[in-house]
């Protein structure tokens, strides 16, 4: 960013907030700070809706980041949070990005509590006297202008007369007097008796819109400004005639009734007459907010809306948009009657009868709290696997690494471990070549460092068999088991003739799936300490194939030393040896080399053993079909 | 028999004595001759182009250019490519040996257990160049 628009921005008195592609601030000028007393470090990677008096709401956070994204911006006003206390408050965010690539959001914060003060206390004064008037069912009450036309129309008016807002607003008021009276100016005449003393009142006939006459009392009463000049005129008109008006609603409902589908239940559909008052309810509507018919029918719509809409006169903003544009559709939250809210899908239409008149509103709730705790919840798995992915891609790079070392590790140990103990086993020849015959000692003092340097060799070797074993290539392919154990035979073949061991065999199964090199050396070394461990002069070994619980169990049993119970289950550990060395040498490495190769094949294997009676290694293998179902699987 | 012209890249003093020693007695091989690494190697070839060796026997692990990068660079020039570079080294490792042969080496012969035995050693060289008829 250059100096100057980073001065721009941190003097503009506007809040300014800036998104990453999560909600998460990264950003604010001082600006926010001076309206919400909050500095960057108390709201940096907090969601924007921190600021929400509401509190924290995912399922919104999330509408109001798309909506921006779609529509390039997203006014939320209401109450925001403050460090000490709240404001009223405008957060407008809008969208940026390269392309389609969303970058992150820019937002602005304005205080406009002063505003909001203001506003709401002139149209709470104004609101009071309109209300009364508008829910007043048992007058008609309305205002005419200075000529007679009508400016203003209650619920009462319109039971009395069924003139409906929509087409009886402008029109003269002498249309609900008889047309005798007309001729005799009867409504001017009233009209110059109230202004002449502040008010006229008589009973008579009056006229409904469907040419019915009914007996009214009515009150004509002068209204004034406060410089005394004549504005205007209330009128105050009460039915006599004994005709229940609740029949009259009844009726009026039912005829709206019939727009409607009732029994619907997984939308809520209702009516609602031009003000917003709910006339008709269906099951839907029931079973989503709760409420029985008796209890919403004549009340306001803005029932189901949170506080916070209500003031900012949410409600009204909708029908006038339904009125102006046909519909008007939104997803937000609404209040049940237990108070608990609900994310719904919300259409209004604007109902027009035969004649084009505005008769009211349908409403059409959808509740998809489901749906969208299903979408959040997606939103944040997809957000973890992305960080997932990073902290994985982050391992990869160090295991990578850590494979070098180890490939690094692998050619020291191959090499330069073997490399000195080479050069003195040399040296160490050289000198047996230059001592004569006759000095005894020295020649068995080199001997046993001649076979302490092969035993170094061994090891070195052993180990890095059992380092090669994790690593890379091995061929699976279907193996005889008894050409196995034949090669295996061979390979030992001087120490099975020095030992005159007896090996006899049970070959039950014949192939088995595996990497044929690695399948020789686990049987070689099994093998080779049954040849080892025992003390025994008719030496035994017995090696078995069978088929059990869909793999193949091998057995290689001898009749040597044994292995003590307690000990059993560290035959498998890595340089561990349970023997004394002049007895029965090794390196400890070759049954960790057995366990690596049986892991390496998806098997298991263990010994079964008793101490002075022999010990049988088993370990198990895939056949052919068992492995190919494995890789089905 | 023929008797091959040698050069040998190995960098332990001690081990190059005793593999002269076993080439000489086997009277196999006239060894042209001992350099420590690939660099020396390519200095002496380069000043005597007109009188090129048979056969090169490298060491693998060697400080300054290694048996590795010794095959690779014999193989990009034009006028050595042609002579046989086989790895010697005490790893018997098949992945090395694999990565040696794909190369480009001739061979890979695995060093002895200790130096006494380079007479042998000369002597199973030979054959493998003769048999595979590398020079």
């Amino acid at each position: 960013m250059t100096e100057k628009s980073l001065l721009l921005l941190e003097s503009l008195s506007d809040g300014v907030i800036m998104l990453n592609p999560d909600g998460m601030i990264i950003y604010c000028n001082p600006s926010v700070t001076k309206i919400c007393g909050f500095t960057l470090t108390d709201l940096f990677n907090k969601s924007f809706d921190f600021f929400y008096e509401s509190g924290l709401d995912p399922v919104r956070a999330a509408y109001e980041l798309k909506t921006a994204e779609k529509t390039g911006r997203f006014d939320s006003e209401g109450w925001k949070k403050k460090k000490d206390g709240k404001f009223w408050g405008c957060l407008t965010i809008s969208a940026f990005g390269s392309g389609t690539e969303l970058a992150g959001y820019s937002c602005i914060l304005r205080d406009t509590t002063q505003q909001k003060n203001e506003e709401l206390r002139l149209r709470a004064s104004e609101e009071r006297y309109r209300l009364m008037a508008e829910g007043v069912k048992d007058y008609s009450i309305f205002l005419l202008d200075t000529n007679g036309i009508i400016t203003t129309w209650n619920i009462g008016a319109q039971i009395m007369t069924e003139y409906r807002k929509s087409e009886i607003l402008g029109q003269h008021f002498s249309i609900f007097y008889p047309p005798e009276e007309i001729t005799k100016k009867k409504p001017e005449l009233e009209l110059t008796v109230a202004t002449a003393t502040g008010r006229y009142e008589e009973e008579a006939w009056r006229v409904k819109k469907n040419g019915v006459h009914f007996w009214a009392n009515v009150v004509v009463t002068a209204l004034y400004n406060d410089r005394n000049q004549l504005i205007g005129f209330s009128k105050v008109t009460r039915d006599l005639s004994e005709r229940k008006k609740n029949e009259e609603l009844l009726r009026l409902s039912e005829e709206r009734y019939r727009l409607l589908v009732d029994q619907v239940s997984d939308y809520g559909i209702f009516m609602m007459d031009e003000e917003g008052r709910i006339v008709s309810w269906n099951v839907g509507a029931k079973r989503i907010k709760g409420y029985n018919a008796d209890e919403v029918i004549g009340k306001y719509f803005s029932l189901f809306y949170p506080e916070e809409e209500i003031i900012k006169a949410k409600p009204a903003m909708e029908l006038r948009v339904a009125r102006s544009e046909g519909k008007y559709e939104e997803e937000g939250w609404r209040l049940r009657k237990d108070g608990s809210r609900f994310w719904a899908n919300v259409v209004i239409t604007a109902v027009y009868n035969s004649s084009q008149n505005l008769i009211g509103f349908s409403k059409v709730t959808r509740d998809l709290t489901e749906r969208k705790q299903n979408e959040l919840a997606i939103n944040e798995t997809n957000r973890r696997l992305r960080l997932l992915t990073e902290e994985q891609k982050i391992t990869n790079a160090e295991l990578y690494y850590a494979n070098q070392e180890l490939e690094q590790f692998t050619s020291i140990v191959s090499h330069d471990l073997q490399e000195p103990v080479r050069t003195i086993k040399s040296f160490l020849q050289l000198i047996d070549m230059n001592i004569p015959e006759t000095e005894t000692l020295l020649k068995t003092y080199i001997g046993k460092s001649i076979s302490a340097t092969n035993r170094m060799r061994e090891l070195i070797l052993h180990l890095l068999n059992y380092s090669q074993l994790s690593k890379g290539e091995w061929v699976m392919q279907t193996v005889d088991v008894k050409e196995l154990v034949a090669t295996v035979q061979q390979n030992l073949i001087t120490a099975i003739d020095s030992s005159k061991t007896k090996i006899t065999t049970n070959l039950q199964v014949t192939q088995v799936e595996g990497d044929r090199v690695q399948l020789i050396q686990l049987i070689q070394n099994l093998m080779g300490n049954a040849l080892k461990f025992s003390d025994e002069k008719l030496r035994k070994i017995h090696i078995s194939s069978v088929m059990e619980n869909g793999y193949v169990k091998f057995g290689v049993k001898d009749n040597g030393i044994g292995i003590a119970e307690g000990d059993l289950h560290k035959v498998f550990e890595i340089f561990r040896r349970l023997n004394p060395d002049n007895l029965f040498p090794g390196t400890g490495i070759g049954l960790a080399i057995c366990k690596k190769i049986v892991d390496r094949h998806g098997g298991k294997i263990w010994p079964e053993s008793t101490l002075g009676e022999g010990t049988t290694f088993y370990f198990t293998l895939k056949n052919k079909s068992t492995a190919a179902l494995h890789e089905e699987v | 028999m023929k008797k091959y012209k040698l050069i040998i890249v190995e960098n332990d003093e001690d081990e190059q004595l005793f593999m002269r020693q076993g080439f000489v007695a086997s009277g196999l091989f006239d060894i042209v001759v001992m350099v420590r690494e690939g660099n020396e190697l390519f200095e002496w070839l380069n000043q005597h182009s007109s009188a090129l060796p048979d056969l090169i026997l490298s060491d693998l692990n060697m400080p300054g250019k290694n048996g590795f990068e010794i095959i690779a660079d014999i193989h990009k020039h034009p006028a050595y490519k042609i002579i046989p570079v086989i790895i010697t080294s005490t790893s018997s490792i098949q992945s090395v040996i694999d990565q040696c042969l794909s190369m480009g080496a001739a061979g890979y012969v695995t060093k002895p257990d200790s130096f006494v035995e380079y007479a042998p050693f000369a002597r199973r060289l030979h054959e493998l160049v003769a048999e595979k008829n590398l020079a």
